[in-house]
């Protein structure tokens, strides 16, 4: 009964591990990493991925085109660079004359600026019976177009317009019938017996089967959240389903499951492992064995989120706690494919079919009925539009042969609803990535002081471009840094008070060392009771949570305490800001305990991964590397601060799409930590010196936390902070305090504050809304990310960048050889492409690859969100995170000679796929002359710089304030002499 | 004086709610719906009003009332004589209950008002919120059967709207058509006691069902025990239960907060309050009596056991919730009643909040989780689980087979008759009309689905 793979499973197994890469790759909820959700798909170029992908998983593949038409009028698109993007895609063959209209430049120019209204069968009858499409000219067509139309001596009266339309209509409709009969649409050709029944307007045996399969799977890979879990989970999923489903109760889940029990006694008889069953049922079901992994493929994703969420705890079984499940795809689908084909069977015999189901799909393609060809109406009504856009009259349209019309209409084909969707993204992401292009071409370097009071080295993630402007700002003698946030530390991290054991490190790492942080005093009195404490009350909200399901204690539980309910609900629904400030004066009131990280190498066998600890030799090597990256070399000043960062809110599943994406969807706080308490450590100095990277005695580093959700900045290990550096350390701490205070002010823009507010409330409205059960919004976590500048700080220091940019630090002039900049590249692209183009994909289609809306989200199994009772798993981002978005691919910056960056592209073959795929966008910015370049199909295309950048004295709040949504680059040069009181009252509208 | 008062307190405490739904319900159907801010600002205003009046009411009554005391609010005819009339009837249970109503109204608007900020829905939400506080209000001070009823539709309505609240999906729609239909079960139920009542007694008054006037109004045992039985049938489909406790997890379709008002604290226990308002009825149904609490008892046991498996959070403290129903009800039938509803306020309160908060739950679980992990965590070894472990398993994932039982039961047989009745109308059709009329006639063919 064991799912081991076969011999005979021909190819099987393998074909399934191949399939398994088209399902969403999204892992448990709890440690959520951003990864392209149309990674399967990177093999080809991106605008065909996304068309072919979305025609395949029936999702959208850009905005709807009167998305981009909005976008349009509000000057977020320009018409000029529709019409480069035009140019690029008709090359030579723009000029060509179609049908004696138009050249094609301007016929494509016009349809897609202006577009066709779709309209199809009664929906068009409609419209041309109770509209006044045939009595008005579109009001929107070009001002020229209408007046070319305009008949010679023709006054503009509105019978006059209504007659011309008319003949104009009429011609068309003429034309039509000149031109030969339309091509008849394919048959559909689906695969899945469930998709046949449905052609046939038979029932929909999905509906059926999911309901069961959905439960018995969500307790199978429960990781907690039922009391009783599902017996006879160690003998996998198929093994288990035979335990649980070989009684006669089994045919009582519905109508259509009679057949279920004699399945699982088939199954059970002939000791079938998950591969056996599978073939057994693809037999019974007549796949042949060319067909296998197409009708496999269309099983998997019919319930994709589900299906994925199995793959993923078969490959990464390390990211859960029940880690010694036996999870496997396999068994998945011969779970799945004995539900179908007792469904299958039932629902066949009500339609009537009488013989083995390996037939009935031959039955069922006789009872499909034909699709339609389109009508003469539906055909006209394209012309006519077309007419009315190029200014034609009925005269021009009534010369039309039947070859014109065919001619339009294969330039009509060639230009549907999804190419102009297409078009019109291409343009709306060009005039984007030119903005910011321009804003980095004319923005002055600025360089960092030279020799700082203090250092900050921050991920290079963009919610902390406005934490370094801001802190830049208000400490201008500090400088600061970025890579990415897991500062090189890759490592199963357990807290003291965890009780699992998380990796923290980029999702592509499976992390070796094992580090895990004590209680220093852990035998002091304070520390036990403290432990005690603790326990007690995680025992007591055990003991609330299990007896409030419980029939008699819950009953005496409510009874006896029911009502004092009341008290946290109305706090902490009506006054979250007070609960927030009430658990901070709890905090502050009793000591922090000391802990430390067990950073060094012991010999006791970890819970998790391979040793326990770093060697000296590993931590220098750690410190080393980002050292390297951020290009800082032997500038260290006496306080570094290496800032982590995580999020945390109430009531919200999604919080740890909030944390760093570098610490694989963990919090980077431990990361910073174990990087600065290495960096400390004599030995690794004594190490790094031999290697010639010397740190001066009196440099400090300090590990730290920024909660990027309540901008609280935890400091870790303060204690060891020896005196030389206090000075410095009690300035930083005051910059960062008064940073944490305006940077929440910025955020707080985006939020729906009132039209006055001091920079004091900021901070507090963004502490309510952390502690808010009511909040879907704890923030807004990475939405709006378009841009990521590789490069030194004095290229954006003082470069307002709205929270849109990732930043990684790099000095193009200590890295003659490209080593730095190819790992910076190899560990930082896959990142920030994964963020960017997930939030393409869930904000462009919120339903199909996005979670949709938060509001009916229920948690299931811990591992994820349903909507509502029962459906799919649902993966992708909520609306609530996204909404703010704008999808657009992610426009690489690096600041780098060329040859550096073309070798360095092209020798990173996952890097190169995604450029050469345009999945990203990288340009180049020169280190000497300034000049940028964009590395558009293997060659290089300079960019002249057209949109201005505006300067601003004082600080970022006098260029944000007042502003809703995007916000313009801006060079912020500050003003002289005086300083900006920090609370003073700033207006927003 | 002190009548008096209370007659006053109670109009302002049951007309603010029902202000505050003609007037977001009104501009929507003029379609000109108020602003999020004026709508979450009004929603407020009103529910603090009937909280307060009603917990004023509360207080008054409880210095000066010694019996349930009968309002009555103009009338358009006589009552008793098939007139309408409205009727609050009042007493220390039902203005804590209304008080407590409004209070838990008060606290979800609020919390809505942020969940379902720029929601495309947020005022169709606030519509059928105030919509549901109306009628709750009208269900627990309610003082003859028109305004029980009113409020009891009110409830059904806006419950299975709610339900449907995300309509662009076809789970929500069909499963608020399946409490729809549980709920209309239970509305015919209700309305059959109701005429029965009226029959049998004169008069629609509740006052009749209160201790003091049941012998007078001279019911037999009989129809006191038919009255009951409808009545039973009537709150086992409003609170879920046994047969037709299938819905409640179906339910969970809505918003958050509203899965929590309805079936967490609200509307889960309109079924026990009207039990245990018509007690006194009860008392002289001994049989009727005996079933309830059998059927509270059943109810209890089997989602006891169903919680025990669920493993997403709504259908787990969905089950929960209604464990704690089953025996409220077990505890009316007893005739602990004041325990029956210090139990029933306690259990609203505190499922509100774990329902309000339950996507809060892998934090709560890593809390209580601290250093040791948790026994729910645990692989069991596998090889056969036993008959008994492996049934009641399956019994409890699959939901106790109660909704193939019920689609077998009643909406198979319900489809069956309808198709014939179609097929009967087409055929009769045919006979009676000429053949061009019957073009259309045909074209609308019977799909058995």
């Amino acid at each position: 009964m064991h799912e081991g793979a076969r011999s005979v499973d021909d190819g099987l197994t393998g074909a399934i591990d191949r399939l398994a890469a088209q399902l969403p790759a999204q892992g448990p909820i709890g440690i959520f990493i951003h990864h392209n959700t149309l990674h399967a798909f990177e093999d080809e170029p991106f605008e065909d991925a996304v068309e072919g992908a979305a025609a395949r998983l029936g999702c959208e593949p850009f905005l709807a085109e009167s998305r981009y038409r909005d976008k349009l009028a509000s000057g977020r698109i320009l018409a000029v660079d529709v019409e480069a993007v035009i140019d690029e895609s008709l090359e030579a063959r723009g000029g060509d004359v179609v049908a004696g209209a138009a050249s094609r430049r301007d016929l494509w120019r016009a349809i897609v600026l202006y577009g066709i209204p779709a309209a199809a069968g009664p929906e068009l009858s409609w419209i041309l019976d109770e509209t006044d499409t045939l009595t008005r000219r579109r009001a929107d067509v070009p001002q020229a177009a209408r007046f070319a139309a305009a008949e010679p001596g023709e006054p503009a009266g509105r019978a006059e317009e209504a007659a011309a339309l008319r003949r104009l209509w009429t011609a068309c409709v003429d034309a039509v019938g000149r031109a030969g009969a339309p091509p008849t649409p394919p048959l559909p050709e689906p695969v899945r017996h469930r998709d046949w029944l449905v052609a046939a307007q038979g029932p929909d045996v999905d509906a059926w089967m999911h309901p069961p399969l959905i439960r018995f799977l969500a307790g199978y890979l429960d990781q907690g959240l039922a009391h009783w879990p599902m017996p006879a989970r160690g003998d996998g999923i198929h093994g288990c389903f035979l335990e649980l489903y070989d009684t006669a109760l089994a045919s009582r889940c519905g109508r259509w499951a009679r057949g279920l029990p004699g399945l699982v006694v088939a199954d059970r008889a002939a000791a079938r492992d998950g591969a056996a069953s599978v073939q057994r049922s693809l037999d019974d079901l007549g796949v042949a064995r060319h067909e296998r992994d197409a009708y496999l493929g269309a099983e998997l994703l019919a319930l994709r989120g589900w299906a994925g969420m199995v793959r993923q705890l078969e490959v990464r079984p390390d990211r859960v706690p029940t880690r010694d499940l036996p999870v496997t795809l396999r068994g998945y689908l011969a779970v799945r494919l004995l539900f179908e084909r007792a469904a299958i069977g039932h629902a066949a015999r009500r339609m009537g079919f009488r013989g083995p189901l390996s037939e009935l799909r031959t039955w069922l393609r006789g009872r499909v009925p034909l699709p339609q060809a389109s009508t003469a109406a539906e055909r006209a009504w394209s012309l006519f539009h077309i007419a009315q856009l190029c200014g034609l009259d009925a005269s021009t349209v009534d010369e039309w042969s039947a070859a014109d019309v065919a001619d339009l209409e294969a330039e009509l084909h060639g230009l549907d609803g999804v190419h102009r969707r297409r078009l019109l993204h291409q343009a709306f992401e060009r005039t984007i990535r030119h903005r910011v292009y321009d804003a980095v071409i004319r923005h002055a370097p600025r360089p960092s002081p030279a020799s700082p009071a203090f250092q900050a080295v921050f991920c290079l993630d963009e919610r902390e471009e406005s934490f370094r402007r801001h802190l830049e700002e208000v400490d201008p003698g500090c400088e600061t840094f970025s890579t990415a946030g897991f500062f090189n530390v890759a490592m199963y991290h357990q807290g003291a008070s965890d009780a699992h054991p998380r990796p923290l490190c980029p999702v592509a790492i499976r992390p070796d060392h094992y580090v895990e942080e004590i209680d220093l005093d852990a035998e002091g009195l304070a520390a036990r009771s403290r432990r005690l404490r603790r326990r007690a009350s995680g025992f007591l909200g055990y003991n609330v949570h299990l007896s409030s399901r419980l029939p008699a204690r819950g009953a005496l539980l409510m009874t006896l305490f029911g009502w004092l309910a009341l008290l946290p609900l109305v706090l902490r629904v009506v006054f979250p800001w007070l609960s927030s400030r009430w658990r901070r004066v709890r905090e502050t009131a009793s000591a922090a305990p000391r802990t430390r990280l067990l950073l060094d190498r012991v010999d006791t066998p970890p819970p998790m991964g391979t040793y326990s600890g770093f060697t000296i030799r590993e931590q220098a090597d750690f410190v080393r590397r980002v050292l390297d990256d951020i290009g800082v070399g032997d500038r260290l000043s006496r306080l570094v601060l290496v800032l982590g960062h995580g999020s945390i809110s109430l009531n919200n599943p999604h919080e740890s799409a909030h944390d760093c994406g570098a610490c694989g969807g963990g919090r980077g706080g431990p990361n910073a930590r174990a990087f600065a308490q290495a960096a400390n450590d004599p030995r690794v100095r004594d190490q790094l010196a031999a290697e010639g990277l010397g740190i001066d005695e009196d440099t400090w580093f300090v590990g730290g936390q920024r909660n990027t959700c309540d901008n609280t900045v935890t400091l870790f290990d303060e204690d060891l902070v020896p005196a030389r550096c206090r000075t410095a350390f009690d300035r930083a701490r005051a910059a960062i305090d008064r940073t944490r205070r305006r940077e929440a002010h910025e955020r707080c823009r985006r939020f729906d504050v009132p039209r006055w507010y001091p920079p004091l409330a900021a901070l507090a409205h963004v502490q309510g809304r952390a502690a808010d059960l009511a909040q879907p919004r704890p923030e807004y976590g990475h939405a709006t990310n378009a841009f990521c500048i590789v490069g030194r700080r004095a290229r954006t220091r003082g470069l307002f960048l709205d929270r849109r940019a990732f930043l990684v630090s790099y000095d193009p002039s200590r890295d003659d050889d490209g080593c730095v900049l190819a790992r910076i590249m190899a560990a930082g692209v896959p990142v920030v492409a994964g963020i960017s183009l997930e939030y393409y994909f869930s904000y462009v289609d919120p339903v199909g690859y996005g979670a949709g809306t938060k509001l009916p989200h229920n948690v299931t199994s811990l591992l994820g969100v349903m909507d509502g009772a029962q459906s799919d798993l649902r993966t992708g981002l909520p609306w609530q995170m996204v909404e703010i978005h704008e999808p657009a691919r992610l426009a690489i910056v690096v600041e780098a000679p060329r040859d550096r960056l073309w070798r360095v592209v092209h020798d990173n073959p996952a890097t190169e796929r995604l450029v050469r795929n345009r999945w990203i966008w990288i340009a180049c910015l020169d280190p000497e002359s300034g000049a940028l370049w964009e590395l558009r199909a293997d060659r290089w295309v300079a960019r002249v710089p057209q949109h201005a950048l505006p300067i601003v004295h004082g600080d970022s709040s006098a260029w944000y304030q007042g502003k809703r949504g995007f916000v313009a680059p801006a060079s912020i040069v500050p003003a002289t002499g005086v300083r900006a009181p920090d609370d003073a009252p700033a207006v927003l509208v | 004086m002190p009548a008096a008062s209370i007659g006053w307190l109670v109009l302002a405490g049951v007309a603010a709610p029902a202000a505050l739904f003609g007037l977001l319900g009104g501009a929507s159907v003029l379609n000109r719906p108020l602003p999020e801010r004026w709508t979450s600002r009004l929603t407020a205003v009103a529910m603090l009003t009937a909280c307060s009046a009603l917990g004023a009411a509360f207080v008054v009554s409880g210095a000066t009332l010694t019996a349930p005391q009968l309002l009555t609010y103009g009338a358009w005819s006589e009552p008793g004589e098939g007139g309408v009339a409205i009727q609050f009837l009042v007493d220390g249970r039902s203005l804590a209950f209304g008080a407590l109503s409004a209070a838990i109204a008060g606290v979800v608007g609020a919390f809505s008002n942020r969940y379902l900020h720029r929601e495309s829905g947020y005022n169709r939400y606030f519509v059928l919120l105030a919509m549901f506080v109306t009628g709750m209000l009208f269900v627990a001070l309610a003082g003859n059967v028109e305004v029980l009823f009113i409020g009891w539709e009110f409830i059904g309505l806006s419950s299975a709207l709610l339900v449907a609240f995300f309509h662009e999906r076809p789970a929500p729609v069909s499963n608020a058509l399946r409490v729809f239909s549980v709920y209309r079960i239970s509305d015919a139920a209700m309305l059959s006691a109701a005429v029965l009542l009226h029959h049998a007694a004169g008069s629609d008054s509740l006052a009749l069902l209160t201790g003091a006037r049941t012998s007078a109004a001279g019911l037999t045992q009989t129809s006191a025990t038919v009255i009951a039985l409808l009545l039973i049938v009537a709150v086992a489909g409003k609170s879920a239960l046994l047969p037709f406790s299938g819905w409640l997890p179906r339910a969970m379709e809505g918003p958050t907060p509203s899965s929590a008002v309805y079936y967490g604290a609200l509307s889960i226990h309109a079924g026990c309050f009207l039990l245990l308002r018509a007690a006194p009825l009860f008392e002289h149904a001994l049989a009727a009596r005996i079933l309830v609490g059998a059927l509270g008892a059943a109810t209890a046991i089997f989602a006891a056991i169903a919680t025990r498996v669920q493993s997403d959070v709504k259908s787990s403290l969905a089950y929960a919730a209604l464990t704690q129903v089953g025996l409220i009800v077990v505890e009316i039938a007893i005739g602990w009643y004041t325990i029956a509803f210090v139990h029933l306020a306690g259990h609203a309160c505190f499922r509100l909040l774990q329902f309000l908060s339950a996507p809060n739950v892998l934090h709560d679980l890593h809390g209580m989780e601290n250093d040791r992990p948790l026994p729910s965590r645990g692989v069991r070894p596998g090889g056969s689980p036993g008959v008994v472990r492996q049934r009641l398993y399956l019994f409890a994932l699959e939901r106790g087979f109660l909704d193939p039982l019920l689609d077998r039961g009643i909406v198979e047989a319900f489809a069956n008759v309808a198709r014939r009745l179609t097929r009967f109308d087409a055929w009769l059709c045919g006979v009676l009309m000429p053949a061009p009329a019957r073009a259309g006639v045909d074209r609308a063919e019977v799909r058995d689905d």
